[in-house]
Formats: structure tokens, sequence, C-alpha cells
């Protein structure tokens, strides 16, 4: 037996999903505003509950634990709200600076060696010893890598035999979209149909589903004709 | 102190010696260090927290103004914020429980389900649309892509064997390239602006006008 | 519908109107939820890479069980989470769920009521076996801070519960971990590759579709041991631990909207070809000959 609570998420959820889903007629409509702005408004108060949650559990707690130096990030935390103050913004460089200092630092230890070094030392394969599907594989791997990467220099005239190689890596990196679009195309597909699943699965939330969906075509058809999307829906 | 603060000399050394005192540690490997820059690292996790705040006050300024002008629509900020409001107060009555997980599978699930999800309908009629095969790149583009969307497809990649070597191959090879490529640009781009910062030739980034400058 | 002037079904099919797209989508993607066919289904290289990175875990082991994904990339990988989260209750690890944004926080109860009845037949207790962290990784500092000095950073769970006396006393930095089972939409998942994977701490990404590509150069450099490919991955990883769920039950859908994508394109080929280059040959002729 399903409770009014599940029947009341399943209908409000599905009402609303349409309404977001009412984009797609080609018009704005105040249905899709009514959707977007509670996801705004929910959404940004989610944000600042699990924030202030963070700052608590990180911050204060410890701090009440004993570890004193964690003072200093509430005090800079404060110095950083004082951006949106007119006259007292400049109070947030200082905050700002350590911030991004120690961001720089956290990034660029690091990503020398997972975006650079071990990719390069990752394109360094052997070229002429393995089986058939392995040295198609690695040499496919060197060509696209080079040849795509010369495609993407900017500072330097595209002629000649770096013209060439531009050209080539250009085709290479053609085929390389088709496949990024086909894996991309599945995650979005991907997302609708769990989407659906969840209301779809199990049978009694389908008739809300499809209900919602008449309802808010009906709606948006209906407004439409009235000529009242356009009055109601909010300015850009 | 407000000269002090507004110095942009300084802003720039305590960025530097911030950076220098995540960044070295990580290579030196002494103890008493890494606690140190740890502890630092703890600090600014916390003050970044802070940050969203900015968001949020931008987002009712936004909203207010919007109110105050009657705006075509104006009724959906004042919503907006009603509903912001609500789920301060619904995160007080609990957490696994009550108005707040009500509003978690009633309303943010769904649309954040949707949000993303529409993005399939529009790729759909996008490349409905647009993918021609005007010329050789656009056929390779269309070809690689029929190939793989055949593979992904269970019931062709189960019956037709034959998409599934060509699209691994595709997968495993060019788009593999494509992504390392891209993450070699990136990292390159990263580095470079990462030490302009540092050296101070990017004073936007620490909110330095260019009167200022 | 149909266009009466001249070019007929070639123009209609170079200009209809692309509601018909997501009309037709919409219908071929719910029609199979509503009356299921099955599809058979085959298993890819990665996903078998995958599985086999899980077959190694042993009982014990700890798990960060990490959710770097907005609840639209939930509905995408659920089906890979579910799977990955039944395979380590079945081989008796400790987890430890931790979340990246604030809309995962109630993800993590969502996969423990669907491998409820496995989490009891394995006597699962909370504290002992399973902690929900629930937003301890907001931003790369903080995911840095965790990785060197955990008990630092995290104090308390979901709830304010603190964790002291629960298995996470094991943990001091990125070294306590055994291995860590990331689901992203790309959030934080780099920074967890930076500052984990890339200090040694084995680690396996099931990601959304949008996303393999930018996985994939990990996987191949070896930082990371597994990556399982968005919904189809998560389908095959239920094939492989015998236990149907919400990805195979999927396939069907997800079969047809892939091909209704392919019959579009070649309509708008068709349309192309057969309509709008006669009409922009024949355009171009005409201006030729006016000067």
């Amino acid at each position: 037996m399903v409770d009014i609570i599940e029947i009341s998420v399943v209908a409000v959820g599905t009402f609303l999903a349409m309404c977001m889903f009412s984009t797609l007629y080609g018009k704005s409509s105040p249905l899709y505003a009514l959707a977007e702005e509670s996801y705004i408004g929910f959404a940004t108060g989610l944000t600042i509950i699990w924030n202030i949650d963070y700052i608590w559990k990180t911050g204060i707690v410890n701090i009440m634990a004993g570890d004193w130096v964690l003072l200093f990030s509430i005090l800079l935390g404060a110095m950083m709200l004082l951006r949106v103050h007119p006259k007292y913004s400049y109070v947030a460089r200082l905050p700002i600076a350590i911030v991004l200092g120690a961001q720089f630092g956290l990034s660029l230890r690091t990503i020398i060696f997972t975006g650079f070094i071990q990719q390069i030392s990752a394109t360094i394969v052997p070229l002429f010893t393995g089986g058939t599907q392995t040295l198609l594989y690695n040499w496919t791997i060197v060509i696209c890598v080079i040849f795509m990467l010369t495609f993407f220099f900017y500072t330097v005239e595209m002629e000649g035999a770096l013209g060439v190689s531009a050209r080539f890596g250009e085709y290479l990196l053609y085929i390389a979209f088709g496949t990024v679009f086909a894996q991309t195309f599945m995650g979005r597909i991907g997302l609708v149909i769990g989407f659906l699943q969840s209301y779809t699965i199990p049978d009694w939330k389908t008739p809300y589903l499809l209900v919602s969906m008449v309802l808010v075509l009906a709606l948006v058809m209906y407004m439409d004709r009235a000529g009242l999307l356009e009055k109601l829906t909010p300015e850009d | 102190m407000a000269e002090i603060l507004k110095n942009k000399q300084l802003q720039i050394i305590v960025m530097a010696l911030s950076f220098l005192f995540v960044f070295l540690p990580y290579f030196l490997n002494v103890p008493q260090l890494n606690t140190a820059s740890t502890k630092l690292v703890t600090i600014c996790s916390i003050v970044t927290a802070f940050t969203v705040a900015l968001a949020v006050i931008a987002q009712f300024r936004r909203g207010m103004n919007i109110i105050n002008r009657r705006s075509r629509g104006w009724y959906f900020k004042a919503y907006m914020l009603v509903t912001l409001v609500l789920m301060l107060g619904f995160s007080l009555m609990g957490r696994d429980s009550g108005p707040y997980q009500w509003v978690m599978f009633a309303v943010v699930n769904p649309l954040s389900s949707v949000n993303y999800g529409i993005l399939a309908f529009y790729m759909a009629s996008t490349a409905a649309r647009a993918f021609r095969a005007r010329n050789t790149k656009a056929l390779m583009l269309l070809v690689s892509g029929f190939i793989v969307l055949m593979y992904q497809a269970p019931l062709t990649g189960a019956y037709f064997t034959g998409f599934e070597p060509i699209s691994i191959y595709l997968g495993s090879t060019f788009s593999m390239a494509a992504g390392r490529m891209f993450l070699i640009s990136v990292t390159v781009g990263a580095i470079v602006f990462g030490v302009r910062v540092i050296l101070g030739k990017e004073p936007s980034v620490l909110g330095i006008s260019k009167e200022e400058k | 519908m149909m266009a009466k002037e001249n070019g007929g079904i070639l123009k209609w099919m170079a200009e209809y109107d692309r509601r018909y797209v997501y009309l037709v989508l919409f219908l071929v993607m719910v029609g199979p939820l509503l009356r299921p066919i099955g599809m058979p289904i085959t298993v890819s290289p990665d996903t078998v890479q995958y599985y086999n990175v899980l077959q190694e875990v042993q009982p014990g082991d700890k798990i960060f069980f990490t959710l770097n994904t907005e609840f639209s990339g939930y509905n995408e990988i659920q089906s890979g989470i579910i799977a990955t989260m039944r395979v380590l209750v079945e081989k008796h690890a400790r987890v430890c769920f931790g979340v990246a944004h604030v809309e995962a926080t109630i993800i993590p109860d969502l996969v423990i009521k669907a491998v409820q009845a496995e989490m009891t037949a394995n006597d699962y207790q909370y504290g002992r076996d399973y902690v929900i962290l629930g937003y301890i990784m907001p931003n790369e500092a903080a995911v840095a801070a965790g990785a060197e000095n955990f008990h630092g950073v995290v104090t308390q769970d979901w709830l304010g519960r603190p964790i002291a006396g629960t298995f996470l006393d094991e943990i001091t930095d990125w070294e306590d971990w055994d291995l860590i089972t990331d689901f992203t939409t790309g959030i934080c998942t780099g920074y967890i590759i930076n500052h984990y994977a890339l200090r040694g701490t084995p680690m396996i990404i099931n990601c959304i579709g949008v996303s393999i590509a930018s996985e994939k150069p990990y996987l191949d450099s070896g930082i990371i041991q597994g990556l399982l490919q968005s919904m189809r991955g998560g389908a095959e990883l239920e094939f492989l631990i015998g236990h149907p769920g919400p990805g195979l039950t999927a396939m069907d859908g997800f079969s047809f909207g892939h091909y209704m994508l392919i019959i579009f394109i070649l309509i708008g080929n068709v349309g192309y070809f057969g309509y709008t280059r006669q009409q922009q040959m024949k355009a171009a002729t005409e201006g030729s000959k006016n000067g």
C-alpha cells in the first residue's frame, strides 16, 4: 500500500519535471519559469545549508576541540564576505590572495604529473614489439596524440611539414569527435532514461507521469493559443 | 590598515608565500612542514566554503532588484526567495526525514534530472539538423559516430559483432588520444596561467582594477 | 505535416519540425520501460577490468565510496553505483560514503536501500561496517586536506554524530584506504586523482558518458585501475555479477534511443542531399546567370 507522502512526492515531482520539459515546446512558458525558480530556490537553500554544515564541522567543531589555528579560517572567511561591501571590498583581497596561492600550489604540484608527465610517458609505448592488436593500438595512439597536438599550435605559422601535420591532425580529431559525440549522447540519453525509470518503476507511478505530461502540454498549448505565454513568462 | 590591505605588492607576496608553503613541502617531505602546510590547506578549504555566501548574496540582490522594479513575472523571483528560506527552515527540522526529504525527492531531484536530461533532446535535434556529410571531415565524423552508436545500443552490439572491435578501437585510441591531447594542453595552460598569477602579471584575479595597477 | 509544394517528402525530410524529434525520442524511451523486451548485452574489456578490481577486494578492506555527482548524474550511473555496492557488501568490505555535491547527500541512503537485503544478510552495522560522512569535499583544498590528515578535516558524520569509535579510526591519510570507488560527473574526480590516486591509492571510476574521453587517459596511463562507462557500463556490470537492476532494464529504451538518433540523422542527410543542396545549387546557378 503506497502512502500519501509517496504519492505526493511522485505527483509533484512529475508535474514539475514536465513543467521543465515544457521548454521543448519551443516557447518560454510560466510553467517552465515555475520549475526553474523552484529548483534555483531550493537548490540554493541546499547549498547554503551544506556549506554552513561544512564550516561548522570542519572549522567550529575543531576549534572547540582545541585546534585554535583554525580561528584564522573564520577570520579570513568573514573578511572574504566583505567582498560585496562597496566601501570595504578591498578587505577581501588578503584572504583571496592566501586561498589563490594555496590553490595554485595544490593544483600545480599534482597536475604537472597527472596531466603532463604521466600522459607523455603513457604515450611512449612500444611501436615494434607486441601482438598485432597491441601494435595497431600503440601506433594509432602515438600518431593521434602527436598530430592532434600540432593542430593546436597557435604560436607558429602552419606551413610546410607543420601545416600538413596540422591538417592530418584535424582529420584525426574529426574521427575522435564522432566517437565523443556518440559517448556524450549515450550519457545524455542515460540521464533521461534513468529519470523516466524512477517514474515508471514501480508501475503505480506511471499514470502520474503520463497525466502530468498531458496536463502540462495541454496547459502550454492553451496558453499559447490564448496569447498568455508571453504575458505570464518572466522577463529574461 | 586600509593602505596595507590595498597594497598590491603585499597581496602578491602573500599569494606567492601561500603558494610556496603548499607547493614545496610536497616535494621536501619534512613532517613538521607537511603538518603546517596541511593546516593551511584546511584553513583554505573552510574559507572557500564561505565564498558560497557571495553567490547567494548576489542571487538575493538580483531577486530583490527584480521584485522592486516589478518587472514582468516578478512574483516568480519572490517565490524563489521564499523557497530558499523555506529550505533553510526545513533543514533545521532534520535532514534524514520530514519536509527536507520531501523537497529533495519531490522538487530537487526530478528537476536536477530534467535539467541535464533535456540536453539529450537538444543533442538529438541538433544532430539531426546539423550533421550533414558535406565534406570528407564531416563524413568521417558521421561514420565514427555511427559505428560507436551502433555498438553502444546493446541489441546491435550483441547481434552484429563487427561493431564491437571497431568501436572499442575508436574509443581506446582516437577518443582517448583526443582526451589526452586536451588534458596536456589544459595542463600546460594552467601551469602558465598559475605562474603568471604568482608573478603578479594577472592582478585582475586578485580583484585589482585597471586604475589601481 | 507533409510538404505540399515542390520537394515533397524530400523537403519535409530537410525541414521537419524539431519537436517531432523530441516526441519520438520520448516515446521510444518510455515505451520499453512500460513494456520491457529484454535484450542481450556484450561486456566490454573496460568493464571486465573494473569488475576484476572489485573482485580483488578483501573482507575488511576500507573503501572510500565517493559520490561526485548531482542527482541527475545518479540517474545515469545508479546501475553502476548499486552494482558496485552490492559487490562490496558481498565481499564484506567496510565502506565510507563521502559526497562532493549537495544534491548527492541523500544518495547514500538510496544506495543502502537498494542493497538492504545484502547488507542485512551480511550483518552490516553502521559505524563498524559503513559510515556516511556527507558533504566533505566542497573544493580541492578539502580533498587535499582530507588526503593528508583525515581526522583534521572529518570529525563527524553527515548527521553530526562523532566518527570516533567507527572503523574510520584506522584512517589517517591516503595510504590507509584500500580502494577508492568514485562515481562522477566530473566535480571533484580530478582532485581525488591528484591527491589520492597519484600517491598510489587504488582507484576505480564510474563516469557519465560525457566524461569518458576525459577519464580514459588516466586509465590508459595507469593512474586509475578501472573505468566503468555510463549506464551501459553499469548494465554490463549487473550482467557480470548476475544481478539485474536498473541498468539492464533500461537497455531496451537505450537501444531504441540510439537507433532513433541514427534514423533522424539519416533522414536529415537524405533531405539535405535530395532537396536543400539542389536548392542551393539552383540558387547559385541563377545568381551567376544574373551576374
